[in-house]
């Protein structure tokens, strides 16, 4: 489907200069004006931005197809997560194709392998999905999970056949590309979303339902929880700051944001011009980390650039914000 | 000896006039509006009336984004197919660049998928062997169609093994019916072709075996509050009235005074006396023709009988290990009221409409029945994916009565039936944390009479209907509009309802005398949570909440249930085979042989 690549702009002016070299997707699932079927709907879907959040532009398809996340891969194709399935744009947005068929549905993560552009995984309401072919065939690889619905999955940044996947009922691990899988630990908790630190990729964190954060240090053997002051006990998003790890932000449901700059010992609630407090993806900028962004479930986006001591809004008022990525 | 002589008959020889004529009276009637709504636009063209209006309206409704696209997806390619010699080639051209420029939502419930298929197996089957760049999602024709094909053919296996899951819906047998019926008479595929007009039979014989003057009797995998309270306005019944010949009046007269306001405005009707049913007209435009025998199921209810059907839960995806539990449905049917039921709990998100009794009426709220109004997020995230805590507020903007203390439908984990013919015995076990406590009962106002008797038997007459209704726990009236909510707080709770007929007793005096004696054995309840009840046909039920169903000494058996059960339908679980029966004729629509089999019984 080929679309105009510039439909829709939202110009925000900043005071900091950002570098080209982020380009920023926000998928908004919906906005709160929006009605399945129902109405006019205000324009959602992919957003992009070259200028590291100053300006975003939508991107690609029109129409509600209820995205959830869009990620980049390393050969520059964008992967969408969606309702209708996972979609893969190989012109930076201009035309999208739908990959999968109906086997697929409410797609909820799609991440591609770095070493490798053309696996990609699908983390989906029915289980989770691989393509090794940029796409033209997917196959299920939900071989010893305990169910269906997937959160997440995420890659092993040391060793691209491991794999972790948020479900239902624990943090599962995958030794084989996700030939099969088995638990990892967090017995029993519902998993919402997983993060592999950057910079020391033995650490593992993991937002869950009711249980707030907990962290592994040896790559999903143990887990401890790492609560101290987190007061809102669902989280839906955690990001670190890349030349800081132990500076951290965590996306919760009612509590809003919450910031660490102790690896987690410590959370301080940090809401300051933070209108809503659904916060479901967090975005810390590569190029200028002080910046930070936050999509909030029927508040738009957000953006921060004192590290969260101050919020201003972004665009997008009412959106969903279901997913921020970087590339 | 019995034997089939197996001949085709055609298709309702015998009263294709009547058909004929109400199908005349229908495209009349669209032809007049002037809503925003492709189905009048269609019923205009196709009579010739109103062209020029109709043309610019069309024009308008392909550019415009108010039709889901779903929806969009069958209607457009349905209103290009139906009416194509009447249409302009210039408006031909904008339906075929919507199919490569609209991004269609494929939706996440059944009836969204039959119609996200059903209208791209059509646009792929007119715009074939055209590449991906023609295709809003990128495939080419051959892939789109590959796709629907295989997704339609896997819906109808499903069904007719394992049963329906968005089953009996007032409402959304619309949007099941209406692309089956374009797809039998549209696609090119003689086994698609027939496979489709099978299905079409197979929904109107699922909905024949419940019809009861137009109402579609029984419980509900999905229905709005306001067609359960009044369910002569809601969706199907102008289908009822075309096919079926039933309820007399034409469904957009005035006649039960209470013109539908919905809750959920459909996006493809703006006619308020009519609600969102104008898909009646691709039906009447539909060279589909409903087979005698169904017709014949639909109206004969000169006998009572029991039907009993075996359904599908929507999709689990979390929160449950089986994707797909089965529903155990059970109905009574006679010549003037329906008591139908499930048998309870969560099996089907927010629009579950559990049990009933339906009666014929010409006052709307003919209906009684009772519920406790139950949500959560974790309801809502077993069967979709959004976020459980952010779900409820997020379903409440759609349906807005979801967390409404007083709604009308809901499932409930709290709620469970056992029923026996003409008495049902409703029991709850309310968890004290659940946000609402109480169990409420719809009684109409327009009850002929509603008196309590000394034995606490609520008695209602409605017209020839009588209901006894007993209530376990004490309760209190509150005055509405057009009802009395019964509503009893107690989260150890429970009703004991047994219908008659006037036949059956001659007079309502007569069944007030008989249910001063009657008697429910209910001591102990709140630690056993059981009920004994000695029915007036001599049927003993005895019912624990979370135990057994045991009916006249015998553990009621699930397990037993076929997909349909009933003197006019027999279809076995995994079977694909339904049969039919009325009298002497007999109707096999065989999914596996992809076969109609027509047939005379003779002893």
């Amino acid at each position: 489907m080929k679309m105009p690549s510039k439909i829709f702009a939202v110009s925000i002016a900043f005071t900091l200069a950002a570098s080209a070299q982020d380009t920023l997707y926000m998928s908004v699932l919906s906005s709160h004006a929006y009605r399945i079927g129902a109405q006019d709907n205000p324009i959602v879907g992919l957003f992009g931005s070259a200028d590291g959040g100053n300006s975003w532009h939508h991107e690609g398809w029109i129409n509600y197809i209820r995205v959830f996340y869009t990620e980049a891969a390393s050969d520059g194709t964008l992967w969408s997560a969606c309702g209708n399935g996972v979609l893969r744009s190989t012109d930076a947005g201009a035309s999208w194709k739908i990959t999968t068929g109906w086997q697929i549905t409410e797609a909820l993560k799609v991440r591609a392998d770095n070493s490798d552009p053309s696996v990609v995984y699908a983390a989906t309401a029915y289980g989770i999905f691989k393509t090794t072919d940029h796409g033209a065939t997917w196959k299920k690889k939900s071989r010893g999970l305990p169910g269906r619905f997937t959160a997440d999955v995420i890659i092993d940044e040391q060793n691209h056949a491991h794999l972790f996947a948020a479900t239902e009922e624990g943090v599962y691990v995958s030794r084989d590309a996700g030939g099969h899988w088995m638990l990892c630990g967090l017995k029993g908790k519902g998993i919402r979303m997983l993060l592999q630190e950057q910079n020391n990729p033995q650490t593992l964190w993991a937002g869950t339902e009711d249980d707030g954060l907990l962290k592994s240090e040896n790559d999903g053997a143990t887990w401890k929880p790492m609560n101290n002051g987190l007061s809102a006990k669902t989280v839906y998003a955690l990001a670190s700051n890349p030349s800081d790890s132990r500076l951290l932000f965590a996306g919760t449901h009612g509590g809003g944001v919450f910031r660490s700059r102790d690896g987690g010992e410590h959370w301080t609630q940090q809401n300051n011009g933070l209108t809503n407090l659904v916060v479901h993806a967090l975005l810390v900028l590569p190029s200028h980390p002080q910046s930070v962004f936050a999509g909030t479930l029927n508040g738009g986006l957000f953006r921060s650039d004192d590290e969260g001591n101050s919020w201003k809004f972004v665009c997008q008022p009412e959106a969903q914000v279901w997913g921020l990525s970087v590339r | 000896m019995i034997y089939a002589v197996l001949l085709i008959f055609p298709a309702v020889n015998a009263m294709a006039g009547t058909f004929e004529e109400r199908k005349a009276e229908l495209l009349q009637e669209a032809s007049n509006e002037r809503g925003r709504n492709i189905f009048l636009v269609a019923a205009k063209i196709a009579t010739h009336h109103d062209e020029r209006y109709a043309l610019t309206m069309l024009d308008s409704l392909i550019n415009d984004q108010q039709i889901g696209g779903m929806f969009y997806s069958y209607q457009m390619i349905a209103t290009y197919l139906y009416l194509q010699s009447g249409l302009p080639d210039s408006l031909k051209e904008k339906i075929r660049t919507a199919y490569r420029t609209r991004t269609m939502y494929r939706g996440d419930t059944e009836n969204h998928w039959v119609a996200y298929y059903t209208g791209l197996y059509l646009a792929a089957q007119t715009w074939h062997d055209e590449d991906g760049s023609h295709w809003f999602n990128g495939k080419s024709s051959k892939e789109n169609f590959d796709e629907a094909k295989d997704w339609l053919n896997e819906w109808m296996r499903i069904t007719t093994t394992i049963g329906q899951g968005e089953f009996d819906s007032p409402t959304y047998f619309i949007v099941f019916i209406t692309p089956m019926m374009a797809l039998q008479q549209f696609a090119l595929d003689n086994t698609m072709k027939k496979k489709a007009e099978m299905m079409a039979d197979y929904l109107f014989a699922d909905f024949a075996v419940e019809n009861l003057n137009g109402n579609y009797c029984g419980a509900h995998s999905r229905d709005y509050p306001e067609d359960i309270v009044n369910p002569l306005r809601a969706p199907n019944v102008p289908w009822a009235w075309l096919y079926f010949g039933t309820p007399k009046n034409a469904p957009w007269l005035p006649t039960l005074g209470l013109p539908r306001q919905p809750v959920f405005r459909h996006p493809t009707s703006s006619n308020e006396s009519l609600g969102y049913a104008w898909e009646v007209v691709f039906g009447a435009l539909s060279s589909y023709r409903l087979p005698e025998i169904i017709f014949h199921v639909a109206t004969d209810r000169s006998v009572p009988y029991v039907d009993k059907e075996q359904k599908r839960v929507r999709n689990i995806i979390r929160f449950g290990k089986e994707m797909n539990p089965q529903v155990y449905k059970y109905t009574y049917m006679t010549d003037q009221y329906a008591l139908g039921s499930i048998q309870g709990g969560i099996l089907q998100p927010i629009q579950q409409h559990t049990w009933d009794v339906t009666y014929v009426s010409d006052k709307p709220g003919n209906t009684l029945f009772t519920l406790n109004p139950f949500y959560s997020g974790k309801e809502l995230a077993m069967f979709f994916p959004e976020e459980q805590k952010f779900l409820t507020d997020e379903v409440n903007r759609y349906h807005k009565v979801y967390t409404d203390p007083n709604k009308w439908n809901s499932s409930s984990p709290y709620e469970q039936t056992f029923q026996c013919k003409n008495a049902i015995i409703v029991l709850y076990n309310i968890t004290p944390t659940a946000h609402h406590r109480q169990v409420d009962g719809f009684f109409s106002k327009n009850l002929d009479e509603r008196i309590t008797l000394a034995n606490r038997w609520i008695l209602c007459k409605a017209g020839k209907t009588y209901i006894a209704f007993f209530p376990l726990k004490q309760y209190e009236w509150i005055e509405e509009p057009n009802d009395w909510r019964w509503r009893s707080y107690d989260v150890k709770n429970g009703v004991v309802v047994e219908v008659g007929r006037e036949s059956e007793y001659g007079s309502f005096e007569a069944f007030r005398k008989t249910f001063s004696a009657a008697a429910i054995d209910a001591k102990d309840f709140d630690k056993t949570l059981t009920v004994r009840y000695t029915t007036h046909m001599g049927d003993t039920m005895q019912f624990t909440y979370g135990g057994a169903r045991i009916l006249n000494g015998h553990t009621v058996d699930f397990s037993h249930y076929k997909l349909f059960d009933s003197p006019f339908l027999h279809s076995d679980i995994g079977s694909g085979v339904l049969t039919m029966t009325y009298k002497n004729m007999t109707r096999i629509l065989d999914f596996n042989a992809v076969a109609i089999r027509n047939g005379m019984v003779t002893k």
